[in-house]
């Protein structure tokens, strides 16, 4: 595509090299005779002169047909006449004909110049040339037109070969003849111009050899960066083109021409990127095009140098006019060769501003590399400055496609929309519109929003009039695809149904097919889409989605009534029989659904059974005192056994589904869901923990790992209260129930007997107590390996969750660990007997000091000594353990230790915004400052970026620094970075706007904190406060200090438990009816009123209402 | 196919000039001995060929012995009537410029200074770098970011008939804003500047103002625009080395600035971070991979160090990373400064 939008130079280079021809000076005066004229001539002109005089006229006003006639006269007319005049006719006729085209006659006659004029027009023309070079290189163009390649290479090679040609004319003899040959095979295979460039850039290499400094031989070495960029041979091509830019003269046309053959190299770099099988290769081309593309100059530069060359040439022309007044021949035609320049110069500017594309093609090709180069934000500024800077590009829509691409690797899909909608209003007749709805769609249907899809969708069927039939069909798809992925299946299913028969050859045919039956399906169906299915199989017997269609086929068994339990289990069976080796994406996640379709059957059987063993224990309880109760309870059993069965098989599958379901994670919710409800039940801990740890293993950085470990930790400790010692201590009391029963009936008969012995009951009475306590013994013992037993699995619980934290305890990149490390602390902190404060706690019982230990031992700190970032946790966690056990010095203290040992860059986000915001409590703004900085700089994204912008913010507040502060709140809350501090950020922006004076923006900020009842608390007694105070500070009457002193009764009224604020607006108050409304009498009543309050009198409020009570 | 006539065409062209320290006066040419060049004694001396002419600065002449038929002469020329200085990029300006690139401005001044005193006399004549050496040290004091002598010198330099010429007044501009940026104002930095862009030709200072603009939005806390104005640089104005890495390193500290939870998907902290690693592996030396190493999470950075270590080895270049070719060196050329 490049090198076809590379055409679009084509004019401009065109003009440039329209400058490089200059016309052959005609300067001198025919005579016809080699005598100098009489005295008496002068008066009266050769008449020879005067036809040759005016044929150059002629010629110069370029009429060359009518300079030729004119010349033919001249030569008819000239027979008696020095042989170089003869020549100079000659030549000048050929020129005629050569500016005519008339490339016969031009041949003819200048072969006939060359035969017959050895030393050629000898110095008429000029002291030092004689025209024949260039008649042999006119003839040779001449040839060339002709197509006679090899007469025009025979003569070159003459030129080539002589050694008494001039050098330069040797080295443009080489260039033309690497010209001809690639001219030459310009319409023959691709193996003959390949080998044409390389003996065409053999002869320039020839024409260069000795260096580049003259005007012929860089012209040469232009042609061969051109031969090498054809060639692919970018970094000889660059090499040479660097080596020629570096010897160029600064001239506007050669700068001109060098940025081009730049853009061409940019162009042939792209083109062979393009076509580059080799990904290492395509990028290095890519980049290559990429660094000639940013390298040449822009429209402003390009324009100035020819504004600049034209104003020097302008400049020359005129010095020129003004010093030779009355010019001599030779610098008559100097005047005239730089008027016709600064012509030249003026016609290539005009070409070139009436390219108004320059610009905007440079930026969309290093666009097009930016993005191919995975460069996606760079391509979007590139793209960006298309739109901005040349929206009548003509390539405009490609520019849109391709912004579009990049936006949407940017992940800025909004965007992309927005790109995609502002195309379609603008270009609603382009030829991309069609693909560029389909992209809106499409960004909308992978967005799920499906019926804005389906919306854009039938706007492009509606709007876009030549929709190619591969298009219109691909839309009918996704039409229905949305349909069904939003859930509407009869709309779904009917719109497929169509597609089918609008498009019956159409490639996604068995697609279709395959989603109209699960349409059926999802409707319940189940006869039709048994047919849907079966029509599938037949179709396709091997199609893609067969597994899918069996495995639904088994479904159906399932969901037809009658229920067909055991059809359905051994369809599944076979599926897993035949697909349990298939690796395909597909079926590995489709096995955890079959599975859970087995124990979903196998729980049907377990009902059906239980329903029996319902119906068969109702048998025994009615039979209970008849002989046939045996077998009522045989056949209970029975039932019993065999629902257990199916309930093992049921459970075994769901085992197996859980455990294949890493791939689905619908899959494993669900059948996770089911274990959850069947597993503890039966008191399969073990089993339950093993399951789960083995899921947990499967990813730790999973969003769900911490239910999985959590449920891991729950089993491990619910493992240790085993179902052995609720049988034990069973076993125990039914044998001491027994033996307590004979006691008590032993002390029952003793007691009834008619000669009562005291002795006798009390040793029969002794005998039962001392039962009774041998048998609180035994279950005191059964009981005591029960904690045993439940304290151990609990100390396993802790080990896996602290082998858990130690994974991950080095990596500060890990936030889950903080997670991790709570719940630790938590689990720890839970272990305490908690006294009440100034208490002893009971000797032996585990205290906060114990469980430190405990947290550090299970941290495992000592093997983990060397790493910064597990020491920080170390204390993090003793921080939160104390947060949990109330202990706030202690959580202080561990914070900061944190905040004197640890740079921001060596902790995490949790543990700078948790620690940040304990030193802001505690007055450490600088340190506080930094962690909130290092938040603010790296971790915008983390769900601690809040503490950041908060707590820089509440810093900037106290250093009174309000617009800073309000600068803060201001983009945390415009960019919706709120998720704990939303409320802090809320009140310093308001307070920051108070202190700026922006009384009524603060006052609506104030207002909304204060009745917004999620945030009922402190903040709402210090907004009103803040109202108070900003009525105050905006009063100028008696109505305007009421209104403060309203808003501070409102706060010490109702939020006394908030001392200071409650303090505050006592004191301020107060202060008002003193000085402002002078009421002193109701200042008194308001200020002892305050110091009386329990909470307010040792606050600073107090201390000075107290010696301004005194004053009053 | 227009063959024959482009090539005698091509004789009108002028050939390229020699690049001795020369200057050139009304009809001859004088060589003239390189100030700084040093020969190796301690301390180093200029190294001086007697028939080259050598300046001496208080009289504000050039002396050169010549040697005609046996008899030594030494011949008098004033530096007035010196009429175009042919003369290479000079060494210390060379090296100031580099100085200023990696962060050394105190330096970069000592350098500078040596060439402003050196061409003062010739200063508006052809060839002479004096306008560059001045535009080198407006650059060095920038980074100072020392506004009292920024201000002093930017006075002065306003009155020298270079100051009249575009390119030299838009740097003078430039300089201008680059004060104003620092004093805040920069909502009318951002205005001119954009004004300005429209104005201004070359690459570099297309590449400085934007710079300058991308600096204000910035700190105007207008990332996005502030990013896109910074991304022109690299994406646009790739050859120029020395300004790379400031538009880089504005750009990765414009996307944090971008970053929230909101667009936590866009994953904008690491492509902030992979423009901090291609500064470190792209421009090792500059100021700007300094202050990326200190702005990149540990291991990041010590991933960016060992990738550039590599490359510099001559290992292949990591995916996606765009290694900057430096532009034509103009200036090294002896028309460049023409």
């Amino acid at each position: 595509m490049l090198t076809k939008e590379s055409r679009t130079y084509k004019l401009a280079k065109a003009a440039l090299l329209a400058v490089l021809i200059a016309l052959t000076p005609v300067t001198g005066e025919l005579y016809a005779q080699t005598k100098k004229p009489l005295p008496t001539a002068e008066k009266k002109e050769d008449p020879l002169s005067v036809l040759y005089k005016e044929a150059v006229k002629t010629f110069e006003e370029k009429k060359y047909k009518e300079a030729l006639v004119i010349f033919e006269d001249l030569d008819a007319k000239a027979v008696d006449v020095e042989p170089k005049l003869k020549a100079v006719v000659s030549f000048q006729k050929s020129l005629c004909h050569f500016f005519i085209k008339d490339w016969p006659r031009a041949e003819a006659e200048l072969t006939s110049f060359l035969e017959k004029y050895p030393k050629g027009t000898e110095d008429f023309l000029s002291d030092s040339d004689n025209r024949r070079g260039t008649a042999e290189l006119l003839l040779i163009e001449a040839f060339s037109k002709q197509g006679k390649w090899d007469l025009a290479l025979a003569r070159l090679e003459k030129i080539r070969t002589n050694a008494l040609t001039r050098l330069e004319e040797r080295v443009n003899a080489y260039t033309l003849s690497a010209q001809i040959i690639v001219e030459r095979s310009k319409n023959g295979q691709e193996d003959a111009k390949k080998a044409a460039y390389a003996q065409a850039i053999s002869l320039l290499k020839q024409a260069t050899a000795d260096g580049i400094g003259t005007p012929e031989r860089r012209e040469a070495a232009y042609k061969l960066v051109e031969m090498y960029t054809k060639l692919g041979l970018t970094k000889e091509a660059t090499q040479l083109k660097n080596e020629i830019d570096a010897k160029s003269n600064g001239s506007p046309v050669e700068v001109v021409r060098s940025n081009f053959q730049r853009l061409e190299i940019g162009d042939a770099r792209f083109g062979a990127a393009e076509s580059a099988a080799d990904e290492n290769f395509r990028a290095d081309f890519y980049r290559q095009a990429l660094t000639n593309y940013q390298g040449t100059l822009r429209r402003a530069n390009l324009s100035s140098s020819f504004g600049r060359a034209i104003e020097a040439k302008q400049t020359e022309v005129d010095t020129l006019t003004k010093n030779f007044a009355k010019p001599s021949p030779e610098q008559a035609a100097n005047i005239e060769k730089t008027k016709q320049e600064v012509a030249q110069f003026k016609k290539i500017q005009e070409e070139f501003n009436a390219n108004k594309d320059y610009d905007a093609f440079i930026s969309y090709r290093i666009g097009l590399c930016l993005l191919e180069l995975k460069r996606p934000w760079e391509a979007h500024v590139a793209f960006l400055d298309i739109f901005e800077n040349s929206p009548g590009f003509s390539r405009i829509s490609g520019a849109y496609y391709y912004h579009i691409l990049a936006l949407r690797r940017i992940g800025r899909n909004n965007e992309a929309q927005a790109k995609c909608k502002e195309f379609i209003s603008k270009f609603p007749k382009d030829d991309q519109v069609s693909s560029i709805a389909l992209i809106l769609g499409d960004i909308s249907q992978e967005r799920e929003e499906y019926p804005e899809a389906i919306e854009h969708y039938k706007w492009v069927k509606a709007n876009v009039k030549n929709l190619t039939p591969e298009v219109e069909e691909e839309i009918d798809f996704r039409i229905a695809a949305c349909l069904f992925s939003q859930v509407d299946w009869a709309p779904a299913q009917k719109a497929f149904e169509e597609f089918l028969k609008k498009h019956e050859r159409s490639p996604v045919r068995q697609q279709v097919l395959y989603m109209s039956a699960l349409c059926s399906f999802f409707q319940g169906k189940y006869k039709e889409t048994k047919a849907d299915f079966d029509k599938y199989e037949q179709e396709y017997p091997k199609g893609q989605f067969i597994p899918d269609v069996r495995y639904r086929q088994a479904i159906v068994k399932f969901g037809t009534a009658p229920r067909d339990v055991a059809g359905t289990i051994k369809l599944c069976e076979d599926w897993l029989k035949d697909y349990s080796k298939t690796n395909t994406d597909e079926v590995i996640a489709q096995m955890p659904e079959v599975y859970t379709l087995i124990g979903d059957a196998n729980i049907a059987l377990a009902d059906e059974v239980d329903k029996k063993v319902k119906a068969a224990d109702l048998e025994v309880r009615a039979n209970a005192k008849s002989p046939d109760k045996a077998k009522y309870v045989e056949i209970k059993t029975k039932l019993e056994k065999e629902k257990e069965v199916v309930t093992n098989k049921a459970i075994d599958a769901y085992e197996a589904a859980a455990k294949s379901a890493r791939t689905n994670p619908q899959a494993l919710e669900f059948v996770l869901g089911e274990l959850r409800k069947l597993l503890p039940g039966r008191g399969e801990h073990k089993r339950m923990r093993d399951l789960f740890k083995e899921i947990f293993d499967w990813n730790h950085n999973d969003p769900k790992a911490m239910t999985y470990l959590y449920e891991v930790i729950r089993s491990t400790e619910r493992m240790g209260d085993m179902p052995e010692f609720a049988a034990e201590s069973e076993k125990v009391r039914k044998d001491f129930s027994a033996q307590l029963a004979a006691a008590r009936k032993k002390v029952d008969e003793i007691e009834r007997r008619d000669k009562v012995v005291k002795e006798e009951v009390d040793a029969a009475k002794a005998a039962v107590k001392k039962l009774s306590a041998d048998l609180e013994a035994e279950l005191a013992k059964v009981d005591a390996k029960r904690q045993a037993s439940i304290a151990d699995q609990k100390k396993r619980a802790l080990k896996i969750l602290s082998d858990a934290v130690s994974e991950s305890i080095n990596d500060r990149t890990q936030e889950g660990t903080e997670k991790l490390i709570v719940f630790l602390a938590e689990k720890i902190a839970r272990k305490i007997k908690r006294v009440k404060p100034g208490t002893k706690p009971e000797p032996g019982a585990y205290t906060s000091a114990e469980a430190e230990k405990e947290l550090v031992k299970l941290l495992r700190l000592e093997e983990h000594r060397d790493s910064l970032v597990a020491q920080a946790r170390g204390f993090f966690a003793l921080g939160q353990l104390a947060v949990f056990t109330r202990e706030p010095e202690k959580t202080a203290a561990n914070f900061g230790k944190i905040a004197a040992n640890y740079k921001a860059e060596e902790l995490n986000p949790t543990i700078l915004a948790m620690v940040g915001d304990s030193l802001l409590s505690k007055g450490d703004h600088k340190k506080a400052a930094d962690y909130f900085g290092y938040i603010l700089e790296h971790s915008r994204s983390s769900e601690y970026a809040d503490y950041g912008f908060a707590g820089l913010a509440e810093i900037a507040f106290s250093d009174k620094k309000y617009a800073d502060a309000l600068s803060l709140c201001n983009e945390a809350i415009d960019n919706n970075i709120l998720m704990s501090k939303e409320l802090d950020l809320r009140f310093t922006r308001a307070r920051a706007l108070a202190e700026l004076a922006k009384y009524a923006d603060a006052k609506k900020e104030f207002e909304e904190i204060a009745k917004t009842k999620e945030w009922r608390g402190e903040k709402t007694a210090a907004s009103l406060y803040w109202l108070g105070l900003m009525a105050e500070r905006q009063a100028t009457d008696d109505k305007g200090y009421n209104e403060a002193i309203a808003y501070y009764r409102r706060c010490y009224m109702t939020w006394k438990k908030y001392e200071v604020w409650a303090a505050r607006s006592y004191f301020a108050s107060a202060k008002l009816f003193a000085n402002k409304l002078n009421q002193k009498d109701a200042a008194k009543v308001l200020l002892k009123e305050m110091l009386e309050k329990e909470r307010i009198k040792d606050t600073r409020e107090a201390q000075e209402a107290k010696a301004f009570l005194l004053g009053l | 196919m227009r063959l024959s006539f482009l090539l005698p065409a091509l004789a009108l062209l002028a050939a390229a000039s020699s690049s001795a320290q020369t200057f050139v006066f009304k009809g001859e040419r004088w060589e003239i001995n390189d100030p700084f060049k040093m020969d190796n004694s301690i301390p180093p001396k200029p190294v001086v060929d007697p028939k080259k002419g050598t300046i001496n600065a208080i009289k504000g002449t050039i002396d050169r012995v010549s040697n005609s038929g046996g008899i030594e002469v030494t011949l008098t020329r004033k530096l007035s009537e010196v009429v175009e200085v042919i003369w290479p990029l000079p060494s210390r300006l060379k090296e100031a410029q580099a100085n200023v690139g990696r962060g050394e401005p105190a330096k970069a001044l000592d350098n500078v200074e040596a060439v402003l005193k050196f061409f003062e006399p010739i200063k508006n004549v052809p060839g002479s770098w004096w306008v560059r050496a001045s535009i080198v040290k407006l650059d060095a004091l920038d980074r100072l970011e020392n506004d009292a002598a920024t201000e002093s010198f930017l006075t002065a330099f306003e009155k020298e008939e270079a100051a009249k010429l575009p390119e030299v007044a838009t740097q003078i501009q430039l300089a201008r804003l680059m004060q104003r940026a620092r004093k805040g104002e920069h909502a009318e930095v951002v205005k001119e500047s954009t004004e300005l862009l429209g104005k201004v030709e070359t690459a570099e200072l297309q590449a400085r103002l934007h710079i300058v603009k991308g600096n204000s939005l910035y700190a105007s806390k207008k990332y996005e625009a502030a990013m896109a104005t910074y991304l022109r640089v690299p994406v646009f104005f790739g050859s120029e080395t020395e300004l790379v890495p400031k538009a880089l390193l504005g750009a990765a500290r414009s996307f944090r600035g971008m970053d929230s939870p909101a667009l936590r998907d866009q994953k904008l902290e690491a492509v902030s971070n992979r423009y901090l690693y291609d500064i470190i592996v792209s421009y090792p030396v500059s100021k700007e991979a300094e202050e990326a190493k200190k702005m990149l999470p540990k291991e990041e950075r010590a991933k960016a160090e060992a990738d550039q270590k590599k490359i510099a080895a001559g290992g292949p270049l990591p995916e996606g990373v765009i290694m900057a070719k430096p532009k034509l060196a103009d200036e090294e050329k002896v028309e460049g400064n023409k």
